[in-house]
Protein backbone atom coordinates (compact mmCIF):
# COMPACT_ATOMS: atom_id res chain seq x y z
CA UNK A 1 0.00 0.00 0.00
CA UNK A 2 1.44 3.13 -0.96
CA UNK A 3 2.04 5.83 1.89
CA UNK A 4 -0.99 8.51 1.84
CA UNK A 5 -0.16 12.18 2.14
CA UNK A 6 -3.78 12.82 3.82
CA UNK A 7 -3.34 16.71 3.46
CA UNK A 8 -2.38 16.53 -0.31
CA UNK A 9 -5.21 14.26 -1.08
CA UNK A 10 -7.37 16.48 0.47
CA UNK A 11 -6.57 19.46 -1.99
CA UNK A 12 -7.92 16.72 -4.77
CA UNK A 13 -11.06 15.91 -2.89
CA UNK A 14 -9.56 13.06 -1.95
CA UNK A 15 -10.95 12.88 1.99
CA UNK A 16 -10.27 10.95 5.06
CA UNK A 17 -13.19 9.33 6.67
CA UNK A 18 -13.59 9.39 10.62
CA UNK A 19 -12.80 6.03 10.26
CA UNK A 20 -9.38 6.40 8.92
CA UNK A 21 -9.55 3.47 6.81
CA UNK A 22 -11.74 4.45 4.66
CA UNK A 23 -12.06 7.96 1.99
CA UNK A 24 -14.88 9.95 0.37
CA UNK A 25 -14.02 11.17 -3.05
CA UNK A 26 -15.40 13.93 -3.81
CA UNK A 27 -15.94 14.85 -7.50
CA UNK A 28 -15.99 18.03 -9.17
CA UNK A 29 -18.69 19.35 -10.73
CA UNK A 30 -19.82 23.34 -11.95
CA UNK A 31 -23.25 23.90 -10.71
CA UNK A 32 -24.80 20.55 -9.75
CA UNK A 33 -24.63 19.59 -13.82
CA UNK A 34 -23.86 16.58 -14.74
CA UNK A 35 -25.10 13.55 -17.04
CA UNK A 36 -26.37 9.94 -17.62
CA UNK A 37 -23.22 8.85 -18.91
CA UNK A 38 -21.18 9.93 -15.69
CA UNK A 39 -24.03 9.28 -13.54
CA UNK A 40 -23.41 5.46 -14.77
CA UNK A 41 -19.44 5.88 -13.78
CA UNK A 42 -20.20 7.23 -10.54
CA UNK A 43 -22.59 4.34 -9.68
CA UNK A 44 -20.07 1.78 -11.57
CA UNK A 45 -17.10 3.16 -9.26
CA UNK A 46 -18.89 3.67 -5.87
CA UNK A 47 -20.02 -0.07 -6.65
CA UNK A 48 -16.48 -1.18 -7.37
CA UNK A 49 -14.50 0.36 -5.04
CA UNK A 50 -17.02 1.44 -2.04
CA UNK A 51 -19.97 0.00 -0.63
CA UNK A 52 -21.92 1.43 -3.82
CA UNK A 53 -23.61 4.50 -1.36
CA UNK A 54 -23.44 7.50 -3.08
CA UNK A 55 -23.83 11.16 -0.88
CA UNK A 56 -24.92 14.00 -2.47
CA UNK A 57 -23.23 16.96 -0.88
CA UNK A 58 -24.47 20.26 0.43
CA UNK A 59 -23.17 22.59 -2.69
CA UNK A 60 -24.35 20.04 -5.47
CA UNK A 61 -21.53 17.65 -5.44
CA UNK A 62 -21.27 14.36 -5.45
CA UNK A 63 -19.43 12.34 -3.25
CA UNK A 64 -18.16 8.36 -2.93
CA UNK A 65 -17.65 7.14 0.28
CA UNK A 66 -16.25 3.91 2.00
CA UNK A 67 -13.36 3.89 -0.50
CA UNK A 68 -10.70 1.76 1.28
CA UNK A 69 -7.25 3.45 1.86
CA UNK A 70 -5.23 0.94 -0.52
CA UNK A 71 -7.75 1.59 -2.78
CA UNK A 72 -8.32 5.38 -3.03
CA UNK A 73 -5.95 6.29 -5.62
CA UNK A 74 -6.84 3.30 -8.01
CA UNK A 75 -10.67 4.12 -7.53
CA UNK A 76 -9.30 7.89 -8.46
CA UNK A 77 -7.62 7.17 -11.66
CA UNK A 78 -10.43 5.44 -12.68
CA UNK A 79 -12.77 8.48 -11.93
CA UNK A 80 -10.25 10.15 -13.95
CA UNK A 81 -9.95 7.97 -16.63
CA UNK A 82 -13.37 8.04 -17.26
CA UNK A 83 -13.10 11.83 -18.03
CA UNK A 84 -14.27 12.67 -13.89
CA UNK A 85 -12.65 15.49 -12.04
CA UNK A 86 -11.92 15.55 -8.55
CA UNK A 87 -13.43 18.06 -6.02
CA UNK A 88 -11.39 20.09 -3.57
CA UNK A 89 -11.26 20.65 0.55
CA UNK A 90 -9.52 22.91 2.69
CA UNK A 91 -8.37 26.98 1.60
CA UNK A 92 -8.88 26.81 -1.68
CA UNK A 93 -11.46 27.90 -3.97
CA UNK A 94 -14.51 25.26 -3.84
CA UNK A 95 -17.07 23.88 -6.08
CA UNK A 96 -19.24 26.77 -7.99
CA UNK A 97 -23.21 26.23 -6.63
CA UNK A 98 -25.65 27.47 -9.43
CA UNK A 99 -29.56 27.17 -9.97
CA UNK A 100 -31.10 26.26 -13.15
CA UNK A 101 -30.78 29.68 -14.52
CA UNK A 102 -32.60 31.23 -17.27
CA UNK A 103 -31.93 27.96 -19.62
CA UNK A 104 -34.93 26.26 -17.47
CA UNK A 105 -36.33 28.47 -14.69
CA UNK A 106 -39.38 30.77 -15.80
CA UNK A 107 -38.14 32.91 -13.41
CA UNK A 108 -34.18 32.87 -14.45
CA UNK A 109 -33.16 36.25 -15.76
CA UNK A 110 -29.55 35.20 -16.05
CA UNK A 111 -27.72 32.24 -17.65
CA UNK A 112 -26.17 30.92 -14.65
CA UNK A 113 -25.24 27.62 -16.12
CA UNK A 114 -22.76 29.26 -18.14
CA UNK A 115 -21.50 31.96 -15.41
CA UNK A 116 -20.85 28.49 -13.12
CA UNK A 117 -18.70 27.19 -16.02
CA UNK A 118 -16.87 29.45 -16.27
CA UNK A 119 -16.16 30.42 -13.00
CA UNK A 120 -15.41 27.09 -12.55
CA UNK A 121 -12.70 26.88 -15.33
CA UNK A 122 -11.05 30.01 -14.46
CA UNK A 123 -10.90 29.41 -10.27
CA UNK A 124 -11.52 26.05 -8.90
CA UNK A 125 -8.89 24.55 -6.64
CA UNK A 126 -6.81 27.55 -6.18
CA UNK A 127 -5.37 28.88 -3.19
CA UNK A 128 -6.94 31.23 -0.86
CA UNK A 129 -6.31 31.94 2.82
CA UNK A 130 -9.55 30.14 3.55
CA UNK A 131 -12.20 27.97 1.60
CA UNK A 132 -13.98 30.65 -0.77
CA UNK A 133 -17.02 30.00 -2.77
CA UNK A 134 -18.84 31.26 -5.58
CA UNK A 135 -22.82 31.00 -5.91
CA UNK A 136 -24.75 32.04 -8.87
CA UNK A 137 -28.15 32.11 -8.54
CA UNK A 138 -30.95 33.28 -11.52
CA UNK A 139 -32.92 35.90 -10.16
CA UNK A 140 -33.81 37.23 -6.74
CA UNK A 141 -35.84 34.47 -5.28
CA UNK A 142 -32.45 33.25 -4.59
CA UNK A 143 -32.83 29.40 -4.57
CA UNK A 144 -29.08 28.93 -4.86
CA UNK A 145 -28.74 31.33 -2.09
CA UNK A 146 -26.23 33.50 -3.90
CA UNK A 147 -25.57 35.66 -0.85
CA UNK A 148 -24.45 32.91 1.52
CA UNK A 149 -21.26 32.52 -0.49
CA UNK A 150 -18.04 34.57 -0.52
CA UNK A 151 -19.08 35.91 -3.92
CA UNK A 152 -22.56 35.36 -5.02
CA UNK A 153 -24.03 36.63 -8.41
CA UNK A 154 -27.47 37.01 -8.61
CA UNK A 155 -29.35 37.66 -11.73
CA UNK A 156 -32.07 40.90 -11.68
CA UNK A 157 -34.22 42.84 -13.59
CA UNK A 158 -35.01 46.59 -13.44
CA UNK A 159 -39.02 47.30 -14.50
CA UNK A 160 -40.30 50.65 -16.05
CA UNK A 161 -43.50 51.59 -16.17
CA UNK A 162 -45.08 52.92 -18.98
CA UNK A 163 -48.50 54.23 -19.04
CA UNK A 164 -50.05 53.37 -22.48
CA UNK A 165 -51.92 50.21 -22.45
CA UNK A 166 -52.27 50.15 -18.62
CA UNK A 167 -55.79 49.80 -17.49
CA UNK A 168 -54.83 50.62 -13.35
CA UNK A 169 -55.76 47.27 -12.37
CA UNK A 170 -53.37 47.38 -9.47
CA UNK A 171 -52.12 44.31 -9.45
CA UNK A 172 -48.73 45.30 -9.43
CA UNK A 173 -48.91 47.19 -6.76
CA UNK A 174 -50.50 44.18 -4.45
CA UNK A 175 -48.16 41.86 -5.81
CA UNK A 176 -44.70 43.56 -5.22
CA UNK A 177 -42.83 41.11 -2.62
CA UNK A 178 -41.17 44.83 -1.64
CA UNK A 179 -44.23 47.21 -1.62
CA UNK A 180 -41.75 49.16 -4.02
CA UNK A 181 -44.48 50.18 -6.70
CA UNK A 182 -46.67 53.00 -5.10
CA UNK A 183 -50.15 54.24 -7.32
CA UNK A 184 -49.84 57.74 -7.43
CA UNK A 185 -53.47 59.04 -9.28
CA UNK A 186 -53.13 57.38 -12.79
CA UNK A 187 -49.21 56.49 -12.58
CA UNK A 188 -47.83 53.81 -11.04
CA UNK A 189 -43.82 54.76 -9.63
CA UNK A 190 -41.08 52.68 -8.29
CA UNK A 191 -39.36 52.65 -4.84
CA UNK A 192 -35.98 52.28 -6.68
CA UNK A 193 -34.45 52.08 -3.02
CA UNK A 194 -36.90 49.64 -2.81
CA UNK A 195 -37.10 47.61 -5.44
CA UNK A 196 -35.48 43.60 -5.25
CA UNK A 197 -34.91 43.33 -8.98
CA UNK A 198 -37.35 40.49 -8.80
CA UNK A 199 -39.10 40.84 -11.84
CA UNK A 200 -42.51 39.73 -10.48
CA UNK A 201 -44.34 43.21 -11.67
CA UNK A 202 -43.06 42.59 -15.28
CA UNK A 203 -43.68 39.24 -15.17
CA UNK A 204 -47.77 39.55 -14.03
CA UNK A 205 -48.67 42.81 -15.48
CA UNK A 206 -51.67 41.88 -17.61
CA UNK A 207 -50.86 44.53 -19.78
CA UNK A 208 -47.35 44.55 -19.76
CA UNK A 209 -46.77 48.20 -18.75
CA UNK A 210 -44.35 47.36 -16.40
CA UNK A 211 -41.43 45.82 -18.17
CA UNK A 212 -38.07 45.88 -18.38
CA UNK A 213 -35.47 48.89 -18.50
CA UNK A 214 -32.58 46.64 -18.02
CA UNK A 215 -31.37 43.07 -17.08
CA UNK A 216 -28.04 42.22 -15.22
CA UNK A 217 -25.95 40.98 -12.11
CA UNK A 218 -26.41 41.89 -8.46
CA UNK A 219 -23.02 40.81 -6.28
CA UNK A 220 -22.35 40.00 -3.09
CA UNK A 221 -19.27 39.70 -1.23
CA UNK A 222 -18.71 38.27 2.10
CA UNK A 223 -21.54 35.69 2.63
CA UNK A 224 -20.67 32.24 4.22
CA UNK A 225 -22.21 30.01 6.68
CA UNK A 226 -20.75 28.16 9.42
CA UNK A 227 -19.73 29.15 12.49
CA UNK A 228 -19.74 32.46 12.21
CA UNK A 229 -22.71 33.23 10.20
CA UNK A 230 -22.85 36.22 7.88
CA UNK A 231 -24.84 37.15 4.86
CA UNK A 232 -22.97 38.71 1.85
CA UNK A 233 -22.90 42.43 1.57
CA UNK A 234 -24.10 44.64 -1.83
CA UNK A 235 -20.96 45.13 -3.76
CA UNK A 236 -22.78 47.30 -6.45
CA UNK A 237 -26.37 48.22 -7.94
CA UNK A 238 -27.03 46.10 -11.13
CA UNK A 239 -24.31 45.68 -13.08
CA UNK A 240 -25.52 45.36 -17.08
CA UNK A 241 -22.27 44.10 -18.46
CA UNK A 242 -20.87 40.66 -17.76
CA UNK A 243 -17.28 41.07 -18.43
CA UNK A 244 -17.35 43.75 -15.81
CA UNK A 245 -18.70 41.05 -13.26
CA UNK A 246 -15.78 38.81 -14.36
CA UNK A 247 -13.56 41.80 -13.12
CA UNK A 248 -14.62 42.78 -10.29
CA UNK A 249 -14.69 39.09 -9.11
CA UNK A 250 -11.19 38.86 -10.05
CA UNK A 251 -10.22 41.55 -8.20
CA UNK A 252 -12.01 40.27 -5.21
CA UNK A 253 -10.33 37.03 -5.54
CA UNK A 254 -6.86 38.99 -5.53
CA UNK A 255 -7.57 41.08 -3.00
CA UNK A 256 -8.75 38.42 -0.59
CA UNK A 257 -5.87 37.10 -1.19
CA UNK A 258 -3.73 39.91 -0.44
CA UNK A 259 -5.90 40.84 2.83
CA UNK A 260 -7.35 37.84 4.34
CA UNK A 261 -5.61 36.41 6.99
CA UNK A 262 -4.98 32.04 7.28
CA UNK A 263 -8.42 30.61 7.98
CA UNK A 264 -10.02 34.05 7.84
CA UNK A 265 -13.02 34.23 5.76
CA UNK A 266 -13.85 36.87 3.45
CA UNK A 267 -16.83 37.80 5.41
CA UNK A 268 -14.50 38.09 8.21
CA UNK A 269 -11.86 39.78 6.52
CA UNK A 270 -14.64 42.57 5.09
CA UNK A 271 -15.97 43.19 8.91
CA UNK A 272 -12.01 43.59 10.33
CA UNK A 273 -11.10 45.91 7.74
CA UNK A 274 -14.64 47.57 7.15
CA UNK A 275 -17.09 47.41 4.38
CA UNK A 276 -16.57 50.96 3.47
CA UNK A 277 -12.70 50.37 3.19
CA UNK A 278 -13.45 47.49 1.47
CA UNK A 279 -16.02 48.40 -1.20
CA UNK A 280 -14.33 51.53 -2.06
CA UNK A 281 -10.87 49.92 -3.01
CA UNK A 282 -12.54 47.04 -4.94
CA UNK A 283 -14.35 49.40 -6.73
CA UNK A 284 -11.90 52.03 -7.37
CA UNK A 285 -11.65 52.11 -11.11
CA UNK A 286 -14.97 50.80 -11.87
CA UNK A 287 -17.85 52.09 -13.71
CA UNK A 288 -20.70 50.36 -15.44
CA UNK B 1 -65.08 52.10 -14.08
CA UNK B 2 -67.46 49.70 -13.04
CA UNK B 3 -67.51 46.11 -14.51
CA UNK B 4 -70.56 44.45 -15.08
CA UNK B 5 -69.97 40.77 -13.46
CA UNK B 6 -71.16 37.80 -15.34
CA UNK B 7 -69.86 35.37 -12.38
CA UNK B 8 -68.54 35.46 -9.46
CA UNK B 9 -66.21 32.64 -7.54
CA UNK B 10 -65.14 32.43 -4.07
CA UNK B 11 -61.70 30.38 -3.81
CA UNK B 12 -60.92 31.30 0.10
CA UNK B 13 -59.06 28.67 1.52
CA UNK B 14 -58.42 26.87 -2.38
CA UNK B 15 -55.07 25.83 -3.01
CA UNK B 16 -52.61 25.80 -5.99
CA UNK B 17 -53.14 24.77 -8.75
CA UNK B 18 -56.58 23.79 -7.84
CA UNK B 19 -57.78 27.69 -7.36
CA UNK B 20 -56.55 27.94 -10.88
CA UNK B 21 -58.52 25.15 -12.40
CA UNK B 22 -61.75 26.19 -10.90
CA UNK B 23 -60.82 29.79 -12.19
CA UNK B 24 -60.26 28.18 -16.05
CA UNK B 25 -64.06 26.26 -15.54
CA UNK B 26 -66.10 29.08 -14.14
CA UNK B 27 -64.39 31.12 -17.25
CA UNK B 28 -65.60 28.47 -19.62
CA UNK B 29 -68.67 29.34 -18.21
CA UNK B 30 -69.03 33.01 -19.72
CA UNK B 31 -68.56 34.71 -23.07
CA UNK B 32 -65.62 36.16 -24.48
CA UNK B 33 -65.52 39.87 -23.32
CA UNK B 34 -66.96 38.79 -19.91
CA UNK B 35 -66.41 39.41 -16.61
CA UNK B 36 -65.76 37.11 -13.89
CA UNK B 37 -64.92 38.31 -10.19
CA UNK B 38 -62.66 35.70 -8.31
CA UNK B 39 -61.65 35.97 -4.34
CA UNK B 40 -58.30 34.98 -3.85
CA UNK B 41 -56.09 34.35 -0.85
CA UNK B 42 -52.91 36.38 -0.34
CA UNK B 43 -50.04 34.49 -0.97
CA UNK B 44 -49.39 31.77 -3.81
CA UNK B 45 -52.17 31.96 -5.17
CA UNK B 46 -52.30 35.49 -6.11
CA UNK B 47 -48.94 35.13 -7.95
CA UNK B 48 -49.89 31.83 -9.49
CA UNK B 49 -53.95 32.98 -11.23
CA UNK B 50 -52.99 35.86 -12.90
CA UNK B 51 -49.85 34.68 -14.42
CA UNK B 52 -51.47 31.75 -15.27
CA UNK B 53 -54.59 33.76 -16.20
CA UNK B 54 -51.86 35.83 -18.34
CA UNK B 55 -50.65 33.08 -20.11
CA UNK B 56 -53.67 31.86 -21.57
CA UNK B 57 -54.39 35.17 -22.93
CA UNK B 58 -57.42 36.71 -19.99
CA UNK B 59 -56.78 39.99 -18.74
CA UNK B 60 -57.17 40.98 -15.14
CA UNK B 61 -59.04 44.62 -14.75
CA UNK B 62 -58.60 45.10 -11.18
CA UNK B 63 -57.18 43.60 -8.02
CA UNK B 64 -59.11 45.18 -4.83
CA UNK B 65 -57.29 44.12 -1.48
CA UNK B 66 -59.84 42.82 0.78
CA UNK B 67 -58.08 42.11 4.52
CA UNK B 68 -55.80 39.21 3.72
CA UNK B 69 -57.80 38.44 0.19
CA UNK B 70 -57.77 39.94 -2.89
CA UNK B 71 -60.72 40.54 -5.05
CA UNK B 72 -59.67 40.02 -8.79
CA UNK B 73 -61.97 41.27 -11.95
CA UNK B 74 -61.05 39.30 -15.08
CA UNK B 75 -61.83 39.45 -18.81
CA UNK B 76 -62.14 36.59 -20.37
CA UNK B 77 -60.06 36.49 -23.83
Amino acid sequence: MPELDVAELKKVGTIQQRDKEYFVLRLRLAGGNTNSADLRTVAEIARKYGRGDIHLSTRQGIEIPYVPADKALEARQALEDAGLQMGACGPRIRVVVACQGREICKWGIIDTKSIARRLDAEYFGQDTPHKFKFGVTGCPHNCAKASENDVGIMGGLYPEWQPDNCTRCGLCVSVCPAQAIIQDGARFTLNEEKCLYCSICTALCPQNSWRRKAEGYLLTIGGTMGKQQRLGDKLTGLLTDLETVYKLVQKIVEYYRQNGRKRERFGQTIDRLGLARVRGELLDGFSD
Amino acid sequence: MDFPISKSLDLSGVTCPLNFVKTKAALAQIQSGEYLEVLLDEGEPLLNVPRSLKDEGHTVMRVTPQDTRFKLIVRKA
